[in-house]
């Protein structure tokens, strides 16, 4: 029996409304006609049915993104985004193509009858783009896996920085990108595009394709670094000798390696921190009253600003993001546990959603990175919460990183990718050069989930006062700021130190920026990078934050000894690392509970602070609370400079 | 105290005049350590072993332990269920280590003798551990200390007590000897018994204070029908005799009563001794909570000592032929009792009879002297005395040790013996209320040893060899480890006292938030401790002391307002012509081998040659290699080369009006070396006025000498004045672009160039980096060249260090959104410190900037 077709007219339904009906059609099992596309944005987007979508006209961006099984056919042309992250399924495109079609997709096959525009199947994993026309600059760009047949020329840089992976061309191949080479075709392959292309409809172009795959020059570092123990940060730090024993070790490891130093961690020197803050009240009996908690309101919500589901904690607090990947499965196991018993959120960082993290945690946020490692329809429809990431505190500029050690089958399969690389992430998304291209992308998320979710950005800090205004204008619901004391699995030793601004001069930019324009009331503000207890959430929320974040501190409460040494990835506590052998040595029950406690020190230390400040409630809290301690902080936050408060209240 | 209590979130005073080191802010003493009731600085020896400094780590394991040849055998250990890779794959082997340096030098090193400096006496009754460490620490603070020991010899039951196979008798006699000899007020009086010898009046009499350290000596009965059969004999007694030198013949088969590590000697005896061919232990409780010591568990149970669980004697048959039957019932274990612990409960109808030769009773001593009894300072089993001041009733006598305290280990002994000495001396020095006596913590500030492999090492554990050939003859059960080894298991050690190398979460913060893992809201005095505590100012990162330096900047990186450029894929220019004409590959010029050694300078040439990089100073480098020289002329008389790609006269301070360098070769770059700010002005403007090609600024702090040989950079942190003021003389005149700026000066990285470059330099010259590079070692004020390197190795290390350098720089500019190393501005920098923002120009990180 056929199945029945419904037709949408966009010139009179929304494309919002649009993409529900198809969602619902989808569940029905009907298959769909889109009329009067007009080259618009999302169409289709979120789909994970199978069942056809035939596009009467020309579609605009992220058509057939975030799906999976439908099948898509466009009369016309697309946008870019084509199939964006799109699972199994296919696409017909019977006009041109757009920049980056293909880009990141799982698995499905996509056929564009005329010509693509650049970065084609940028960071695909596995699946088909087929180009019957010429394609544009730097086709498979990054792609990890998966099958690019173009029929026409090849354009120019064709591979670029490819890491797994096949490009065919039957054109002329006009110039190879870095780190990509030209290979014999076996037969079968050739044999193999022949049957997909009959399945198309496409004639074959015989014999004498040309292949490109990776040549496996950059995919590991050449001299691997020698393992170094840290020194003392006090060896190098404050009034120490300027040729001290960490320059010395730096210069002789570099002149034996010939490149830039990779650790593990956040800031190796003190920076303006919030501990250069103290309060101005005497806190001296705070906390005496054994009941405090029960006296504080810390419930706090976030996300919800735009008529999203917000996150609800039951305190100002979050867990940092971190990934399955830099740490064990074992360890995001622990935390989603303790975020769960304290009833906050976890957030899954790069590496994508396990079954483990999402059944433990009780409110998630899923992270969408540029890689797109992990990213899928899926789990963002099982998430609380979505999250694009920029960039991060610690390494604002670079992707992240993971030693090859790290890169595990289980890993590599979950990310997509080739086991045994030294992983490099891309810096920058493929969709998003600029900040109005946010706005197109967040409303795709939006698109694909329902307009459920709460949609953040995760941004390391730099100018923070101009990248603040430009997330408030792209209509994010919340902002994780992220200073530069904030910590990695793994990233070059200096841009560690010496890129991005530290948390405590992040979060007074990001608030006198928004107060400039006037739109405090339209973003909400977590801040991480560096907070280590209840007293530094505390000092957040005064100065403006809406809600903390704890990353590393939340690794040692569950057991990490802070040796830095994360990057090679034999963590000796089984946390940072994907040894089997070296992961066993954790306990997740156990360090689930110690973060438990740790999380409801916090908690108690929130509620005894606000409550010795002669407050209720942590959404009283204000910088009149605050004075400065060092002439650093005083300048940075325009807080009274007081280095003598502490004594004047002791005596 | 327990390692997350509350005495380590709020340490108390260290006892005065003890060497402790908690007020260190770079110093919390490690869980190990903790432990420890003689607070030994565990993690110091531990890393000393690495180093193989034997000697030094001899001083850390003895300086609170006057036993510790003994320790090093049969130590509880305390330390190893605390150590904190416990959790992870095994606990350091911390006494195996302490055995291993005692048996490597313990019976060589000995320490200077300690001279009597005190007038008064004190008398000690009992030379076991608590006694004797009392008495050591007495007379280490210069007091005549008597010893009255029942026996024949010192040791307590650490002589008497605890057979040769786990502790040969040459090993006590190392620690007594070492302990004699050290103490010069140290008077011993041996067979001289308590109410037999000597009466407490006596010693009363004789001396200013007395300690009682009696000791457990005694069985205690299992109170059971039957047990005064001869067969029946109690544990320590036993053991007393086997170490009097006795081997005597057991029955075939034996059952030794209890769980202990009396009971677990007993056994071990027993089944060494002639006629026994089979041990049983038996046991009221489970194996979850026998409180025998694994180690000797696990021995025993290798030596094929059978256990019996859940079963507790009731009664002792005669039966025909010599043999005993011991009539048991089983237990299970009902709720726990005043001591915490589960109470084993009887299971009616559950008796039955284990038929054996012998029956050792192992289940508890304690210590007896009738003539305390009398004087009624006695509790049933011990002497009655208060823990937290050592004291009895009588206010010149102490107490301290088992016989005062109940059972306890050697290195709880003492702990009491450090305690009751530290009480005595307040007494005897007229301190009514002495502050509360607490383990002081030591710290040696050892470094963390580099050992590649110490998260992967697994324990390591010596050789077993059980009952040996002759298991009569007691030989030891086990090996001491050989140094490979030794070092082996001391690189596994996490160094939980050192501090970090990230002050966000130094050794301090670390412990702090693990101590808060480990509390509940519902742990009030605990939770108001560590809040006060975290409420405590920190340090200033920024002392007055610390000059404006490069580290001091930071980067801004692209994040929405601008394009981040790829670092680990996309290109980035790093290249200039310096004057439109000296190209550089990299933006760096080297300096500084003017005195180096013949083949240093040789090997810096190839490697400058190998980037294409070029050279500054006063004489070229060798000149089979091709690398550009930019040619200092030192003063008027230096002769202009027609080899130098460039000329850069030196201006000194005094030397105006300044003349520009002549050309004495087609092409030669122009130019002029400033190192103070007071001739710049004058400097840039015969610079602009000549057309010259360039400005050496050199910040060094030593300042540009004559002799360019030396390192002036190595005098601390370099001027960045100099550039900002340069800049601003340019910008202020309109010619930014006329003249190529060069900075010198304290640059040790690629982020520095790139930092330099963001101020306004487009080159830098690498001077003691390049040095350090090619095997250099900083000597005072400078470099020597020691190092056991090749030429090949100092050039590559040379080439290495500037293609790194240039990778940094690259990625910074990078991060910042540049495909041009020399497109980095000021606008891509911050200050962290307003020191450095003076001396730069540039706006510190979060102010408000216009």
């Amino acid at each position: 029996m056929p199945k029945r077709t419904t037709t949408i007219d966009l010139a009179t339904t929304p494309v919002r409304r649009a993409n529900e009906l198809i969602r619902q059609h989808g569940e029905a099992g009907e298959d769909v006609e889109i009329l009067n596309p007009d080259a618009r944005h999302h169409i289709g987007v979120g789909l994970t049915a199978p069942i056809k979508v035939a596009i009467r006209g020309s579609a605009g961006y992220f058509c057939a993104g975030l799906t999976d099984q439908a099948r898509f056919e466009i009369d016309n042309n697309v946008g870019w985004g084509l199939g964006d992250n799109m699972y199994s399924g296919s696409v017909v495109v019977r006009g041109n193509a757009g920049a980056i079609a293909g880009v990141a997709i799982r698995g499905a096959e996509l056929v564009v009858h005329g010509n693509m525009g650049s970065r084609a199947g940028q960071v695909m994993k596995s699946g088909t783009l087929c180009c019957v026309g010429n394609a544009n600059f730097m086709a498979g760009y990054m792609m990890y896996g998966g099958r690019i047949i173009i029929l026409g020329d090849s354009g120019q840089r064709v591979g670029e920085d490819m890491t797994g992976g096949e490009i065919f061309v039957a054109g002329k191949v006009q110039a190879l990108g870095s780190d990509a080479m030209l290979t014999d075709i076996a037969a079968g392959e050739a044999d193999d595009i022949d049957e997909f292309l009959d399945r198309y409809g496409i004639p074959s172009r015989g014999r004498g394709i040309s292949k490109i795959v990776n040549a496996g020059q950059k995919l590991h570092y050449g001299t691997q670094e020698e393992q170094v123990r840290s020194l003392p940060f006090f060896t190098y730090s404050g009034d120490s000798a300027y040729w001290n024993p960490k320059v010395q070790e730096d210069i002789h490891v570099k002149s034996q390696i010939g490149r830039y130093r990779i650790r593990g961690y956040g800031a190796a020197r003190p920076l303006p921190h919030l501990a250069d803050l103290a309060f101005l009240a005497d806190l001296s009996r705070a906390g005496e009253d054994p009941d405090v908690v029960s006296k504080v309101h810390m419930q706090t919500e976030i996300g919800g600003l735009n008529g999203a589901e917000p996150l609800k904690l039951s305190m100002p607090v979050m867990i940092a993001p971190m990934s399955y990947g830099a740490i064990s499965r074992s360890t995001k196991q622990a935390v989603a546990m303790a975020s769960a018993m304290a009833d906050i959120a976890e957030n899954t960082g790069e590496g994508g959603m396990s079954d483990a993290q999402r059944d433990a945690a009780k409110q998630l946020i899923f992270q969408c990175l540029g890689g797109r490692l992990g990213w899928n329809i899926h789990d963002m429809k099982r998430a609380d919460g979505l999250e694009i990431y920029i960039s991060q505190g610690a390494k604002p500029g670079l992707g992240g990183q993971l030693m090859a050690k790290k890169v595990t089958e289980e890993l590599a399969a979950i990310r997509g990718i080739p086991a045994g690389i030294d992983l490099r992430s891309p810096s920058r998304h493929p969709d998003i050069l600029g900040a109005d291209d946010l706005v197109i992308k967040i409303e795709e998320l939006r698109e694909a989930t329902g307009y459920r979710l709460p949609v953040s950005v995760k941004l390391g800090a730099g100018r923070v006062r101009d990248d603040i205004k430009i997330a408030v204008k792209d209509g994010f619901d919340f902002v994780e700021l992220d200073g530069m004391q904030g910590a990695t699995g793994a990233g070059s030793a200096e841009v560690i130190d010496y890129v991005g601004i530290p948390t405590l001069p992040a979060i007074v930019e990001a608030l006198e920026a928004l107060e400039e324009i006037g739109r405090r009331q339209d973003i909400q503000l977590v801040l991480m990078g560096g907070l280590r207890d209840g007293i530094d959430a505390v000092k957040a929320l005064c100065l403006g934050a809406d809600a903390a974040a704890f990353g590393t501190s939340v690794l040692i409460a569950g057991g990490c000894i802070a040796c830095m040494q994360c990057h090679v990835g034999q963590c000796v506590t089984g946390i940072a690392t994907q040894d089997p052998e070296h992961e066993k040595r954790y306990q997740p029950a156990v360090e689930a509970m110690n973060i438990h406690r740790f999380l409801e020190t916090v908690r108690w230390q929130i509620a005894a602070i606000t409550n010795g400040l002669g407050y209720e409630d942590t959404r009283q809290l204000g910088r009149d609370d605050l004075v400065a301690m060092t002439p650093e902080a005083a300048a940075i936050t325009g807080l009274p400079y007081e280095p003598d408060h502490r004594s004047l209240l002791d005596t | 105290m327990s390692v997350y209590d509350l005495q380590r979130i709020k340490m108390p005073e260290p006892p005065a005049g003890s060497s402790d080191d908690t007020r260190d802010p770079h110093f919390v003493p490690a869980p190990c350590q903790v432990a420890c009731p003689v607070g030994t600085d565990a993690p110091s020896y531990i890393a000393l072993i690495w180093e193989g400094k034997y000697a030094e780590a001899f001083e850390a394991i003895t300086a609170t332990n006057p036993f510790s040849s003994i320790c090093g055998r049969v130590c509880d250990a305390p330390c190893e269920p605390a150590c904190r890779r416990t959790d992870s794959d095994g606990p350091l082997q911390i006494r195996n280590l302490k055995r291993f340096i005692m048996d490597e030098i313990g019976h060589s090193c000995d320490p200077p003798p300690v001279a009597v400096t005190r007038p008064q006496s004190i008398g000690v009754v009992g030379a076991g551990p608590a006694g004797l460490t009392a008495a050591h620490d007495l007379c280490v603070a210069g007091y005549t200390v008597h010893v009255y020991e029942m026996s024949d010899r010192l040791g307590g039951l650490m002589a008497w007590g605890i057979p040769a196979f786990r502790l040969p008798g040459g090993v006590i006699d190392e620690d007594i000897k070492r302990l004699t000899d050290k103490c010069e007020g140290l008077r011993v009086h041996l067979e001289t018994a308590l109410g037999r010898d000597v009466s407490l009046d006596q010693l009363k009499q004789r001396h200013d204070a007395v300690l009682l350290s009696i000791g457990a000596w005694w069985g205690k009965p299992m109170d059971i029908p039957g047990e005064d059969h001869p067969q029946v004999v109690d544990g320590v007694g036993f053991l007393r005799r086997v170490n009097a030198g006795e081997r005597p013949s057991l029955p075939e088969s034996v059952v030794v009563v209890g769980g202990g590590d009396v009971a677990m000697d007993a056994c071990r005896v027993a089944r060494r001794l002639p006629g026994c061919e089979q041990v049983k232990v038996i046991y009221r409780r489970g194996p979850e909570e026998i409180p025998a010591r694994r180690i000797e568990l696990e021995g025993a149970l290798k030596e094929g000592i059978e256990f019996i669980y859940h079963t507790q004697p009731i009664g002792v048959e005669a039966r025909a032929e010599g043999s005993l039957g011991l009539r048991c019932i089983a237990t299970t274990l009902g709720e726990p009792g005043e001591n915490g612990r589960r109470q084993p409960l009887a299971v009616p109808g559950s008796e039955h009879e284990i038929e054996c030769g012998m029956v050792i009773a192992a289940v508890g001593q304690k210590g007896v002297c009738e003539e305390l009894d009398t004087l009624n300072m006695m509790l049933a089993d011990r002497v009655r005395a208060d823990f937290g001041t050592m004291r009895t009733a009588d206010p010149m006598v102490f107490a301290a040790g088992d016989g005062a305290f109940g059972g306890s280990t050697i290195v709880m002994a003492m702990h009491h013996g450090q305690r009751a000495a530290y009480y005595i001396s307040a007494f005897l020095e007229g301190h009514d209320r002495p502050l509360p006596y607490r383990t002081p913590y030591r710290t040696r500030q050892v470094e963390v040893a580099q050992d590649m492999m110490w998260e992967r090492l697994a324990v390591q554990h010596p050789e077993f060899l059980g009952l040996g050939d002759k298991p009569v003859e007691f030989p030891e059960i086990e090996t001491t480890y050989d140094g490979a080894t030794a070092r082996k298991e001391a690189a596994r050690c996490y160094r939980c006292d050192a501090e970090t190398g990230t002050p966000d979460y130094s050794v301090r913060h670390r412990e702090d938030l693990f101590s808060m893992a480990r509390m509940t809201p519902a742990d009030g005095a605990k939770q108001v401790a560590m809040l006060q505590r975290r409420l405590e100012p920190s340090e200033n990162p920024f002392p007055d002391e610390r000059p404006p330096q490069f580290d001091d900047l930071v980067f801004l990186p692209a994040n929405l307002s601008r394009l981040v450029i790829d670092p680990y894929r996309e290109a980035c220019t790093s290249s200039f012509d310096i004057g439109g004409r000296l190209k550089l590959e990299h933006p760096f010029v080297v300096s500084g081998f003017g005195n180096s050694p013949a083949e240093v300078r040789d090997a810096v040439a190839r490697g400058l040659a190998d980037t294409h990089s070029a050279y500054l100073g006063p004489r070229p480098l060798p000149s089979r290699y091709s690398v550009p020289w930019l040619q200092l002329l030192v003063d008027k008389e230096s002769a202009p080369s027609p080899e130098a790609a460039a000329l850069l006269l030196v201006v000194a301070g005094h030397s105006l009006p300044i003349q520009a360098p002549i050309r004495v070769a087609e092409g030669q770059l122009l130019g002029l070396a400033i190192s103070s700010g007071s001739v710049l002005e004058e400097a840039i403007s015969c610079a602009l006025e000549e057309g010259l090609d360039l400005l050496l600024l050199d910040g060094a702090a030593a300042g540009m000498g004559s002799d360019y040989g030396a390192w002036p950079e190595l005098a601390g942190a370099p001027d960045l004045r100099l550039l900002r003021d340069a800049v601003a003389i340019l910008r202020r005149l309109g010619r930014e672009e006329a003249v190529d700026l060069v900075y010198s000066g304290g640059v040790r990285s690629g982020t520095d160039a790139a930092k330099l470059v963001g101020l306004g330099a487009v080159a830098m010259v690498m001077g003691v980096s390049a040095g350090l590079a090619a095997g250099g070692r900083i000597v005072g004020d400078t470099l020597v060249f020691d190092a056991d390197l090749s030429g090949d190795d100092r050039a590559q290390s040379i080439a290495n260090l500037i293609k790194a350098s240039t990778g940094e720089a690259t990625m910074m500019a990078r991060c910042c959104g540049k495909t041009d190393l020399h497109n980095i501005e000021p606008e891509d920098l911050r200050a962290l410190t307003l020191a450095t923002s003076e001396s730069t120009g540039i706006p510190l990180t979060g102010k408000r900037t216009v």
